[in-house]
């Protein structure tokens, strides 16, 4: 969706959007394509309705993986299915982007929506919205960057602690640990990030992020 | 309880614990901290879950002594030797691939801080003092303290605690970020252990395992190869947890 130059990615599986596999080739495919649209000068992702995500559908993930993994004779994983691979390949591309790319998240965030969000260059956050990284008390962790993202951001033990712990937080933890930029009313959400994109699409340059977040937001 | 060096070791649980114990400032009697092999040997048990590192007593550590070093240097022992174990020996406490925390009280000064700062958390009592007074004896942090302390506190930090050799108090050291979290006097250890064993309890050591080494790489590589391996490192706990499931 395209308003006044700015993109519009939403998340849209209600009620609470979960980024299954089609959702992951579907992002692959919206991504080339406003890289190669330049008449996108910046991009909003959020979730449709109440909800940002509440990330990955795990049950058909794990299946997926038993399908398609490559083991040795021992069981062993020797090759990560290329479709994961696609996955976090695609939030590099996002980072790459020139154009700014703005979180806007409300309700739930997430797992892997977590992760979209933090490979996004800036991140505003309705009130009462619900965080985390849950994946550990799956016997998991996150799999597409959310340690690395986390540690660049918040730093090494607030990444340690919220990984391992794996239960969710609150708008104002995430804003403390630097994890969104600014807390906004919900209602308010993507009007303050349409403002805010336009204000920093005029010339975006992601190594002057904290000074777009001091002057704009 | 084993004992080396005047630093003792003990596993309660699924946790080990040092102990610089050496009372009652706990002086590290050897530049290199605890010999490399005797560490590995201490850590190498596959249950453990976490480690802590304390004080005995009322202090953490009030470093190594340098009139030792000195007169180690006089009598011509190899002190550049002892202090590349000793970087080893912290090198090794930092990449372990379980969370190592420092439970601080006291005094924490010069090889004592060093200790500190290889930990992946550092909590400390309200009452802690910090410093490295190497610059008021002519030298430096030598156990790769400085390197660490920049990657805590940034530059403009570690330039004013290196340089100035002053003492820094608990609040001081938690708003530079030497420090993570402050407790009440006499609380730290209890604290540290709740703190450690919460965080570790209904976790088992393959995810453990895989977030410390995630940390890593975010320490050590690009971010391209930190991804990489993050996603193999879910996807192989992600394939057990299927097997899990289904039951094979």
């Amino acid at each position: 969706m395209l308003e006044d130059e700015i993109g519009r990615l939403e998340l849209n599986s209600p009620p609470s959007n979960k980024m299954t596999m089609e959702f992951f080739r579907e992002f692959a495919t919206a991504l080339d394509y406003i890289n190669s649209h330049k008449e996108f000068r910046a991009l909003i992702i959020n979730g449709h309705g109440r909800h940002y995500s509440s990330g990955a559908d795990l049950p058909s993930l794990l299946e997926e993986i038993h399908e398609k993994a490559g083991t040795d004779k021992n069981g062993r994983l020797t090759n990560v299915p290329e479709f994961l691979s696609n996955n976090y390949k695609s939030l590099l591309l996002l980072e790459s982007f020139r154009i700014p790319v703005i979180s806007a998240i409300r309700g739930v965030c997430l797992g892997s929506a977590l992760e979209l969000a933090l490979f996004s260059h800036f991140r505003l956050c309705g009130e009462d919205s619900v965080i985390g990284l849950p994946e550990a008390s799956f016997n998991l962790v996150p799999g597409l960057g959310g340690i690395y993202k986390l540690c660049c951001i918040a730093g090494e033990v607030t990444a340690l602690e919220r990984v391992l712990k794996g239960s969710t937080f609150t708008a104002e933890d995430a804003y403390r640990y630097r994890i969104v930029d600014k807390i906004v009313p919900k209602r308010q959400l993507i009007e303050q990030a349409s403002g805010f994109a336009r204000e920093v699409m005029t010339d975006f340059r992601v190594e002057k992020r904290s000074l777009y977040i001091k002057k704009y937001l | 309880m084993e004992t080396i060096n005047k630093i003792s070791w003990e596993i309660k649980g699924d946790i080990g614990i040092i102990t610089l114990d050496n009372p009652p400032e706990n002086y590290l009697v050897q530049p290199e901290f605890v010999p490399l092999e005797i560490l590995r040997k201490w850590t190498s048990y596959d249950y453990l879950k976490g480690i802590i590192i304390c004080g005995a007593g009322k202090h953490f550590s009030g470093g190594g002594k340098l009139e030792n070093l000195f007169k180690m240097i006089r009598n011509k022992e190899d002190i550049a030797e002892k202090i590349d174990k000793g970087k080893e020996v912290l090198d090794h406490l930092e990449n372990l691939d379980i969370p190592v925390v420092a439970a601080i009280q006291g005094i924490c000064f010069g090889g004592g801080l060093e200790v500190a700062l290889a930990s992946h958390i550092r909590v400390c009592s309200a009452n802690s003092l910090f410093a490295f007074p190497e610059i008021n004896q002519g030298v430096l942090p030598g156990l790769g303290g400085s390197v660490r302390c920049q990657g805590r506190t940034g530059f403009p930090g570690a330039l004013k605690l290196i340089m100035s050799g002053d003492m820094i108090n608990a609040e001081d050291a938690l708003e530079l970020h030497l420090v993570d979290f402050i407790t009440a006097r006499q609380k730290v250890f209890d604290f540290t252990l709740s703190f450690l064993q919460k965080l570790t309890r209904d976790r088992p050591l393959s995810v453990i395992n895989a977030v410390m080494k995630a940390l890593k790489n975010a320490r050590s590589l690009s971010i391209q190869e930190a991804m990489k391996e993050e996603t193999r490192m879910f996807c192989e706990l992600a394939l057990s947890e299927a097997r899990r499931r289904n039951g094979s």
